[in-house]
């Protein structure tokens, strides 16, 4: 879909304030622009001036993901390495199959993290019988959850790990140790230990993008409309609509992370 | 106690290490450290610096117009120009350097996962080839060979989806 | 990092084991100092008489490992060069942080008790060395002041006391709190449990006691020296009695958990059956535990009947077996914690590197250091016995015969 949802600034809007207020200001405002750049700026305002004036107002970032649109391209994996240089091995985000069979039997799959597609044609399973086939199936796009209790916060021993006003679940590369227990103390398998930086790394909500206004390269990509992100604290944002309209899952909500990411169509057996 | 004075040593050598790691210390954590929790506040900007690869198919657009403007109009308008094409950031830098080279190759080299399109039936079957797993509500082809003779054309392996159709449009060529 | 090979569904981010070989030693290390620790607080503080043939080499053993203990940690992070952040910028929440701190303080009690004991020692050599060399050496070590007056006696004594009670609780924070890193983790059922810290603590005391064992009897088989009967018989004493506890808890985690049988237990169970069979069922169970409960049990059952051969012979085998037990125990709780994915659907089929930074010989090398500094200090101070025993061929003469202060023996010999 080449029409961004209303709460999500288009990517002119930013490179006009850009211009307006030069790329410096941007970086160190960060938490500025998001604020300001959440809602579309109307022509002629003075972004600046309008994001100054928005500190403080709570913007809040959520992220949904439909499982039961996912048609499991892969595209969004593929963008997400190449927006974030993602190593390969590693993924930030991928995508999960699950394959039931009338048994009862979970297949489960996720080859490559789903960057390259999934099998052709439908999968049967080997049996001494002979094949079988199966009964339903579905796609699981998986990525950070953004906890709002993250564990990984909680045990960085450096504070290398950290939440930003709006959610946001981030590293500090400069001063993560690269110890790992973040990575274990993960739930959701959504932190890895970078081979070439040497420190932890994961998914930002492309972070980057959003300060400027752009949607999470995953978000973009996705041809289903499978993802959804937005300003959650903004009733009448995209994703507050869909928030409001649905019932909706989390992963692993019996560990008390509270995660940001919320699932749509969740089945029992996704952990 | 006139008979501690080892342990007057002792506690000095203590001070001078103490003193010495938090004189170290307070050079060593930076200035904007725990100004509002315990991170440094500048990491937020360094993350926010990172420039954003994908540009974005109205970025796209702005020099491929006839092409974009196919695509927009086309019923193949849903996947974004970097769903196929590799992210655009590099390409744009290039091109702004020198307009008679860097496409595709300097991407490639760049980024190894970016794709070359037309090869071949790779970039087709991401979405359009039937798997058990997607939802069923939308139409898929089970089999490229299938789909061909079914559309009185002729398949061998040589074929590709480009051959009878506009990628930017998903339309028949004529 | 590898790529590991991977049965059933692994998340693609768990392909990967972010913590291997060094992560299994670091808390052996540790385990050994808290260990070799406890065995001279019972000599010093629950005056264990029996214990002081080995209650220095105790403290030095604890030192020498101590000194060690960071470095398996540091080889692992991804930028050791920042390692100083934990103590720069300690995190409250996280259960690692404290780690700095904690370490620094035990590592700083124990140089004191260490310091004390040998002060007197240090400074007799420092007088009468025979390498004019060394004195130098002493002399830094005493800090440069010579005063061993019983005034000054009186004084090391009483923050000897203070130190030796301070340094239990320290020693057992110590390690109970490397147990907590593990324990504290919720994404992983194999791991989160209050039992996990007092495990780690019971079978760090049963490596130490181990490893002390071990230590004494070889080195006085090489060196030719006289083995104390009651001594060797109250380490195994000790060993067995803390196996004993040691043990019962580790089987009481495992059956916990196949009792309640949660979500978890299916992946649990395969991991327990499968990968982890021969490191949990053979070497930590059956070889580990329960072959050296029978043979020690017999020890202490039959007490003085045993001949001294038989018990020294006992003692270094279970020391072997105790050493693997814990070894084990630890890899079993390390790598088996992530052998299954959190997806608890897949595996991954892990292999130890012989070679690289993290591979099995850098881990022989760094486990061999503590033996260097017990050998360098072996060189410079008595490791058994006191001055009095030193090697006379190090002296110039013999040092003056003195009356030891009342109750302070203890300590110093």
């Amino acid at each position: 879909m080449s029409q961004l949802p209303p709460d999500d600034v288009t990517r002119r809007a930013f490179l006009e304030t850009v211009a307006r207020t030069g790329g410096q200001s941007f970086l160190f405002g960060s938490l500025f622009v998001n604020t300001a750049l959440l809602r579309l700026p109307q022509a002629g305002t003075d972004a600046k001036a309008r994001a100054e004036a928005e500190v403080g107002k709570g913007v809040i970032y959520g992220f949904v993901v439909d499982t039961t649109k996912c048609i499991g391209c892969g595209s969004c994996v593929r963008a997400c390495r190449a927006e974030n240089g993602v190593p390969d091995g590693y993924n930030r985000t991928w995508v999960e199959q699950y394959t039931f069979y009338p048994d009862g039997e979970v297949f489960v799959n996720s080859p490559n993290g789903g960057e390259d597609g999934f099998a052709d044609p439908a999968p049967t399973r080997n049996k001494p019988t002979g094949t079988e086939a199966p009964m339903r199936g579905f796609f699981v796009p998986k990525l950070c959850n953004h906890c709002i209790d993250t564990p990984c916060i909680q045990v960085c021993p450096v504070g290398a790990s950290f939440k930003t006003d709006e959610g946001v679940v981030l590293v500090d590369h400069e001063r993560c140790v690269g110890c790992g227990y973040c990575v274990q103390a993960c739930p959701f398998g959504s932190r890895y230990l970078n081979p070439e930086t040497g420190t932890a790394d994961k998914c930002t909500w492309c972070h980057h993008r959003v300060v400027r206004g752009l949607l999470p390269a995953c978000v973009v990509s996705c041809p289903a409309e499978a993802r959804i992100f937005g300003n959650v604290s903004d009733p009448q944002s995209r994703i507050s609509r869909i928030l409001a309209t649905n019932r909706v899952q989390v992963l692993k909500s019996f560990l008390g992370t509270r995660p940001r990411t919320r699932y749509i169509g969740l089945d029992s057996e996704v952990i | 106690m006139r008979h501690a004075a080892h342990f007057a040593r002792l506690v000095a050598l203590l001070v001078i290490v103490v003193v010495g790691f938090l004189l170290v210390r307070a050079k060593m954590v930076p200035k904007d450290f725990g100004v509002k929790g315990h991170f440094r506040l500048s990491a937020i900007a360094d993350e926010a610096a990172r420039e954003p690869r994908h540009i974005g198919s109205d970025a796209c657009a702005e020099c491929h117009d006839d092409i974009g403007a196919a695509w927009r109009a086309g019923k193949h308008h849903v996947p974004q120009c970097e769903n196929c094409h590799g992210p655009g950031l590099l390409h744009t830098k290039v091109v702004a350097e020198d307009s008679t080279r860097g496409y595709p190759d300097k991407i490639l080299t760049a980024f190894p996962k970016a794709i070359n399109p037309g090869t071949g039936i790779r970039e087709c079957r991401w979405c359009h080839l039937k798997t058990f797993e997607r939802p069923s509500a939308l139409k898929y082809i089970v089999s490229v060979q299938q789909h061909v003779e079914q559309h009185g054309g002729t398949y061998t392996s040589a074929s590709r989806c480009i051959d009878c159709h506009d990628p930017h449009t998903a339309e028949v060529k004529r | 990092m590898h790529h590991y090979i991977t049965e059933g569904y692994v998340l693609p981010n768990q392909a990967h084991i972010y913590w291997t070989t060094m992560i299994v030693l670091y808390p052996y290390i540790t385990g050994i100092v808290a260990g070799a620790f406890i065995i001279s607080s019972l000599h010093h503080v629950f005056d264990k008489d029996e214990l002081k043939p080995v209650s220095r080499f105790a403290m030095v053993m604890a030192f020498a490992f101590a000194m060690f203990a960071t470095l398996p940690l540091l080889n692992h992070l991804g930028h050791p060069e920042r390692a100083l952040n934990i103590m720069f910028t300690p995190n409250v929440t996280s259960a690692m942080a404290g780690f700095g701190f904690i370490y620094s303080a035990y590592l700083f009690i124990l140089a004191v008790e260490i310091w004390l004991v040998y002060r007197t020692d240090i400074v007799h050599l420092y007088e009468h060395t025979r390498y004019p060399a060394l004195k130098p050496v002493y002399w830094l070590l005493a800090l440069g002041v010579l005063d061993i007056s019983k005034e000054a006696e009186a004084v090391d004594r009483r923050v000897m006391i203070v130190l030796a009670s301070i340094g239990i609780p320290a020693a057992c924070g110590l390690h109970g709190y490397v147990g907590f890193i593990f324990g504290a983790i919720k994404a992983n059922p194999w791991w989160a449990s209050p039992l996990m810290p007092v495990i780690f603590l019971l079978s760090a005391i049963v490596s130490g006691v181990a490893m002390v064992m071990l230590c004494y009897i070889i080195i006085h088989w090489v060196q030719k020296r006289e083995i104390s009967g009651p001594c060797v018989h109250a380490l195994i004493e000790t060993a067995w009695y803390f196996l004993i506890i040691d043990v019962t808890l580790e089987l009481l985690e495992l059956i916990n958990h196949a009792y309640m049988a949660n979500e978890d237990w299916t992946i649990l169970k395969q991991l327990v059956t499968g990968k982890l069979f021969v490191s949990m069922f053979i070497i930590q169970i059956l070889l580990g535990s329960v072959v050296p409960f029978l043979l020690m049990g017999a020890v202490v059952v039959f007490k003085q009947r045993v001949p001294a051969m038989a018990r020294n012979l006992i003692a270094v085998g279970c020391s072997v077996l105790l050493l693997a037990q814990v070894g084990a125990m630890r890899w079993n709780v390390v790598m088996g914690g992530q052998m299954f994915s959190k997806s608890l659907r897949g595996f991954l089929n892990f292999q130890v590197d012989l070679y690289g930074r993290e591979g099995l010989i850098a881990g022989a090398v760094i486990f061999a250091l503590p033996f260097v500094v017990i050998f360098v200090f072996s060189r410079l101070l008595p490791l058994w016995g006191n001055v009095a025993t030193f090697p006379k061929e190090w002296m110039k003469e013999e040092p003056p015969v003195r009356q030891p202060l009342k109750g302070w023996t203890k300590f110093t010999s």
